[in-house]
């Protein structure tokens, strides 16, 4: 865990301060070094072929990729966390049917209706995570049911009863923090899963429009030019290979310490 | 080449961990030993180890028929395994392949050892000898078919498949269902004695070895505490901690101890009917209580005795408000009390429980402070009235520190003691005891029945005791109510019940109880 | 098990009706239409085009109208790709995705099972943390990272195989194919392992074990089967996705999958062409997920009872 949430908090610093060091943006072009290799007229990683400095590009498109991932994965949170515990907590057929609902979301074409998403709604940044947020819940709302229902047969929730705790006061007091570490967990795990759909949107044009960037947008524009610059794709897409990789290290490992917490 | 199982000096080691410790004994041709003690005490452990069927490693000797599987690599071991030893698990629900029929299971036993192919009527009979009813419809179910029970016959079946002699049974019995303990124990011990075989019984159920073991070891903290005829043993311990847990283990043969006067009657309960939807669209009903009526006095206790899903639990907690009912009626002193949601705070205070996983009782994020003090919040907010909870902690006999300490900390009977703590804090008039000492080994659980002995004497608690162990019943409790499907089939006073049995249900259970 | 297949199928077609409402609603409401090209069009031809493909009448009728065709095996016209139906454009781009998304289940399925089983019977060890590793790598790898990098490497600098469009070996399907699987493998991996060694620990491999099986027989006969479940559960959705999903590798090696189609369509409002390939992916997902259900059945009876 600890080698891969150092690479995480490299990563994510990188990103934030990265920019303010740097005396080039991601999109003013420097005319005077258009297309210069690494470690030219100070450009570390050299410029792109309108002469943006790359390593801004690069760190830029890192910090909007993980923004979208962090809000999408939120937004998946509080519907995910909120579905499946009320589906969890009240039981019954209320629950058989909100669970019936995350079955048949399962079954649509994910990818499919995010893209159709982002078509007809236009590309507008909060649409992405948004959409992605609304689609990646599905997974929470199913893990944060069966914790609620294993919490649930747990004696310590009666004798929240006997000691006279209304249900909302043992929701909040008694379930909900026990559900925390569970839902913290998946989150961890669905942050490199949003990485990857915001990174794939983008690619396609979908996603994050210009002149905003994104490692997916960086990764397309380095296909274009590998065979002349390999950098150029390896760059962002080792970028977003570590960064995934590393997440989903984290959020396992996470997981399973906690998993064998609670047994 | 000496026949029978011989063990010296055994030592095993998990990691770095000495689990146990210079434990010896021999297992004769046609002998039952059992090795008993505390969960921990490393029974399963010496038992299991010197056959590589367990985590740790063994040193020492263990020479079965003059070889020592001390050492030997496990090729060797798993032939040993296949020739001459049959296992029986705790777990019958899990130790069938799931994808299997019982019909596999057979046949791959009968031929572990090479031995030939069995015919269906073998196998039939095979099933017929473990008391398996309809044994030619079960060689073609898969394992999840058939009850726990059922299961446990089905692997005793398959250990006695390849005609071994000797039989290694791991708690054979304790995950089943305590009427059917009795009788799958008396079936090992007849197959046993018929077949020659010798038996290493590994359990924690004192009062039934002495009836079944020739000889016993009492192992403590990984060290043999005393050995010697199980009768013997019984009868008249002769170490400290023999003595101790022989005094903590109730028996239906033990003189009656007296117990506190009672008062008036509190409670009186007519008619409780509790049903359940089954899960589905298309519900059915699941009738889980029928028409029970019963009364407690102040300061007595009434045991509810009864097999799993005898209904037992169910009604107590409709008593309590902590569970739904149909109809009937529950009255505290005359008054009705509404049913669960409408129970005032005041009704709630009255009814206090304990359950039977006392760490699964305690929220694992609190402090026993803020546990402790969970009642008071709801049903007693005038601050006036409040214990601090060190003062309730010292009543359970805990240590007033505990306050600031949290639930994974304590062991199985301080979270117990804790979860009293909580139950007293309400101040409450009566206690349930949801089979509150039976997830607690034999001293421990001894600790807090008497616990709840000296709570009744001072302050004139009401108690109703649920429990499967009618010994621990006829201990404890004044009147001992027997249930069966849903009913109450019997009540009366231990002293009563027990000389004059009505119900086929309470003679079933006594005679289970040995 | 018939009657479990029955509720699937029962419970599959109210599913499929809401996903096509839902996508048909969702592109009538969105701005622009198919024929907002870059010229407009005269309003007579415009207004005679609209009535051609029913796109005068009310929502709920041209629901109806297209659900009563399909009910006839109809996907309709297309309104961008003139003179082809639906049903022409996909019978056309389905084949080639098929072909890449069964490589790719192919190299999932054989080489993830064989890795994940591998490192299970080795839990524990050094070889198990690296397979492990490794396999977390592999699914952190985006296709359209692997897809280019591919091309690169085994295309353009080592020239062993084409980076392009379809020829008539099998070659043009080895990038493709790797580069969709890769990530299936590395998931498909950590499942079976994961399965197996939960596997492993389990009482009745104890209760053989205490027979004296040998090993290799209580993996055959006892341990395989339950350890696959989760990874049959896996594939079952993992499956659909591949053989018709692969949007991103069909337009890095310029290939004339289902999936181009799809986001062309999207962008062109080609009603009829989106529809069509929604309603195929999702019918596809439901027949997949039944699969898994059968192959849980025979690998769990408890399963079969629903």
């Amino acid at each position: 865990m600890r080698p891969a949430l150092l690479i995480v908090a490299l990563i994510v610093f990188a990103a934030l301060l990265g920019p303010f060091l740097l005396p080039y943006d991601h999109a003013s072009i420097d005319w005077d070094s258009v297309r210069v290799g690494l470690f030219t007229d100070g450009h570390l990683l050299g410029t792109d072929d309108l002469g943006r400095d790359r390593l801004a590009r690069l760190l830029v498109g890192t910090r909007v990729t993980l923004s979208v991932a962090l809000a999408a994965a939120m937004v998946a949170l509080v519907i995910g966390v909120a579905w499946g515990a009320i589906a969890g907590w009240v039981g019954g057929r209320t629950d058989e049917l909100m669970m019936r609902i995350v079955d048949g979301l399962y079954a649509l074409p994910f990818m499919f209706v995010v893209i159709l998403l982002m078509v007809v709604f236009g590309r507008s940044i909060l649409l992405v995570f948004l959409g992605i947020g609304f689609v990646e819940w599905l997974t929470m709302a199913r893990v944060v049911r069966g914790q609620v229902i294993a919490l649930k047969q747990r004696p310590f929730i009666l004798a929240a009863e006997a000691a006279g705790s209304p249900a909302r006061a043992t929701l909040l007091r008694h379930i909900l923090p026990n559900v925390a570490g569970v839902a913290v967990a998946y989150l961890m795990l669905t942050v490199p899963h949003v990485v990857m759909i915001e990174s794939f949107l983008s690619f396609l044009g979908l996603g994050v429009q210009e002149p905003l960037t994104s490692l997916g947008i960086l990764v397309n524009e380095g296909a274009e030019e590998m065979d002349m610059n390999p950098a150029a794709l390896l760059l962002p897409g080792g970028v977003l290979v570590l960064l995934i990789a590393s997440l989903t290290i984290a959020g396992e490992r996470f997981r399973d310490r906690l998993a064998d917490a609670t047994k | 080449m000496s026949e029978g199982y011989v063990v010296r000096n055994l030592r095993v080691c998990v990691g770095d961990h000495v689990i146990v410790e210079d434990i010896s004994f021999t297992l004769s041709p046609g002998e039952i030993v059992a090795l008993a003690g505390a969960s921990g005490a490393g029974k399963s452990m010496s038992a299991m180890t010197p056959f590589g069927l367990s985590a740790g490693v063994a040193s020492g000797s263990a020479r079965l028929d003059g070889i020592d599987m001390v050492g030997l690599p496990e090729r060797e071991l798993s032939r040993i395994r296949a020739e001459k030893v049959g296992f029986v698990f705790q777990q019958p629900l899990t130790a069938l392949t799931p994808h299997r029929t019982v019909g596999q299971h057979l046949h791959e036993a009968a031929t572990q050892a090479g031995g030939a192919k069995p015919t269906t009527d073998v196998m039939v009979a095979m099933l017929d000898a473990v008391g398996l009813s309809r044994p030619e419809e079960r060689l073609a179910q898969y394992p999840h078919r058939l009850s726990g029970g059922e299961r446990q016959r089905v692997l005793i079946a398959a250990a006695l498949a390849h005609g071994p002699r000797y039989l290694v049974a791991d708690e054979p019995v304790s995950a089943l269902d305590a009427a059917l303990r009795g009788e799958i124990m008396a079936l090992l011990v007849r197959l046993c004695r018929e077949r020659g075989m010798a038996m290493l019984l590994v359990s924690h159920d004192l009062a039934g070895i002495e009836h079944h073991a020739d000889r016993l070891l009492l192992l403590d903290s990984g060290k043999v505490a005393e050995s010697g005829s199980a009768k013997q043993i019984a009868s008249s311990p002769a170490t400290d901690y023999g003595r101790r847990l022989m005094a903590a283990t109730p028996r239906l043969s033990e003189p009656l101890s007296p117990l506190p006067e009672t008062g008036e009657v509190l409670l009186e309960v007519e008619g409780a009917h509790v049903h359940f939807p089954k899960p589905g669209w298309r519900r059915g009903r699941l009738d889980a209580v029928l028409d029970a009526s019963l009364t407690l006095a102040k300061g007595e206790t009434l045991a509810l005795v009864g097999g799993s899903g005898s209904g037992k639990s169910t009604l107590g907690r409709a008593i309590a408000g902590l569970g739904p009912m149909a109809s009937g009626t529950v009255r505290w002193q005359g008054e009705l009390l509404p049913p669960r949601q409408r129970r005032s705070a005041e009704h709630r205070g009255l009814i206090q429980p304990v359950f039977q996983d006392p760490l699964a009782s305690l929220d694992p994020r609190w402090t026993i402070a803020d546990i402790i003090g969970e009642p008071l919040r709801w049903l007693a907010p005038d601050a006036e009235r409040h214990r601090p909870a060190q003062d309730l902690l010292e009543e359970v006999g805990l240590p007033r520190d505990f306050a600031s300490r949290k639930p994974a900390s304590l062991s199985g009977g301080q979270a117990q003691r804790v979860a009293i703590a909580r139950a007293l804090s309400a101040n409450p008039e009566m206690l349930l005891l949801d089979e509150a000492t039976s997830a607690l080994d034999p001293l421990v659980a001894d600790g807090v029945v008497s616990l709840f002995g000296r709570l009744q004497r001072e302050r004139g608690l009401s108690m109703l005791f649920i429990t499967h162990d009618l010994a621990l019943a006829r201990r404890t409790a004044h009147r001992i109510a027997v249930m069966e499907a849903g009913r109450i089939v019997e009540c009366g006073s231990r002293e009563e019940l027990f000389a004059n049995p009505q119900a086929e249900a309470t003679k079933r259970l006594i005679a289970a109880s040995g | 098990m018939g009657r479990l297949i029955a509720r699937r199928l029962l419970t599959a077609i109210p599913t499929l009706l809401a996903i096509i409402v839902l996508s048909f609603v969702l592109m009538r409401v969105a701005p622009g239409g198919p024929f907002d090209g870059e010229r407009p069009l005269a309003p007579e031809v415009r207004a005679a085009l609209e009535a051609a493909y029913g796109l005068d009448k009310s929502l709920p009728e041209q629901v109806w109208l297209y659900l009563t065709r399909l009910a006839q095996g109809d996907f309709g016209p297309s309104m961008v790709y003139r003179d082809f139906t639906v049903s022409g454009l996909i019978a056309e781009a389905l084949p080639v995705s098929l072909l890449i998304g069964g490589c790719a289940l192919l190299l999932a399925s054989v080489l993830g099972i064989s890795a994940g089983l591998w490192a299970a019977l080795r839990a524990g060890k050094w070889q198990d943390e690296v397979l492990m590793l490794g396999a977390t790598l592999l699914t952190a790898l985006p296709t359209f990272v692997t897809g280019p990098l591919l091309a690169l490497i085994f295309g353009l600098w080592l020239g062993w195989l084409p980076v392009s469009g379809q020829n008539d070996g099998g070659s043009w399907l080895v990038l493709p194919g790797v580069a969709l699987g890769l990530p299936v493998t590395g998931a498909v991996a950590k499942l079976a392992r994961a399965g197996l060694a939960g596997e492993l620990g389990a009482d009745h491999i104890r209760a053989a074990r205490a027979r004296g099986i040998a090993p290799l027989t209580i993996l055959r006969r006892h341990a395989l089967r339950p350890a696959l479940v989760p990874v049959a559960s896996y594939l079952g959705p993992a499956a659909a996705a591949l053989l018709t999903g692969a949007v991103v590798i069909e337009t890095v090696f310029g290939l004339p999958g289902l999936g181009r189609y799809f986001v062309q369509g999207a962008l062109n409002r080609d009603y009829p062409l989106v529809l069509g390939v929604v309603t195929l992916y999702a019918g596809l997902i439901i027949l997949f997920n039944l699969f898994a259900d059968l192959i849980y059945g025979w690998l769990d009876p408890r399963m079969r009872e629903g």
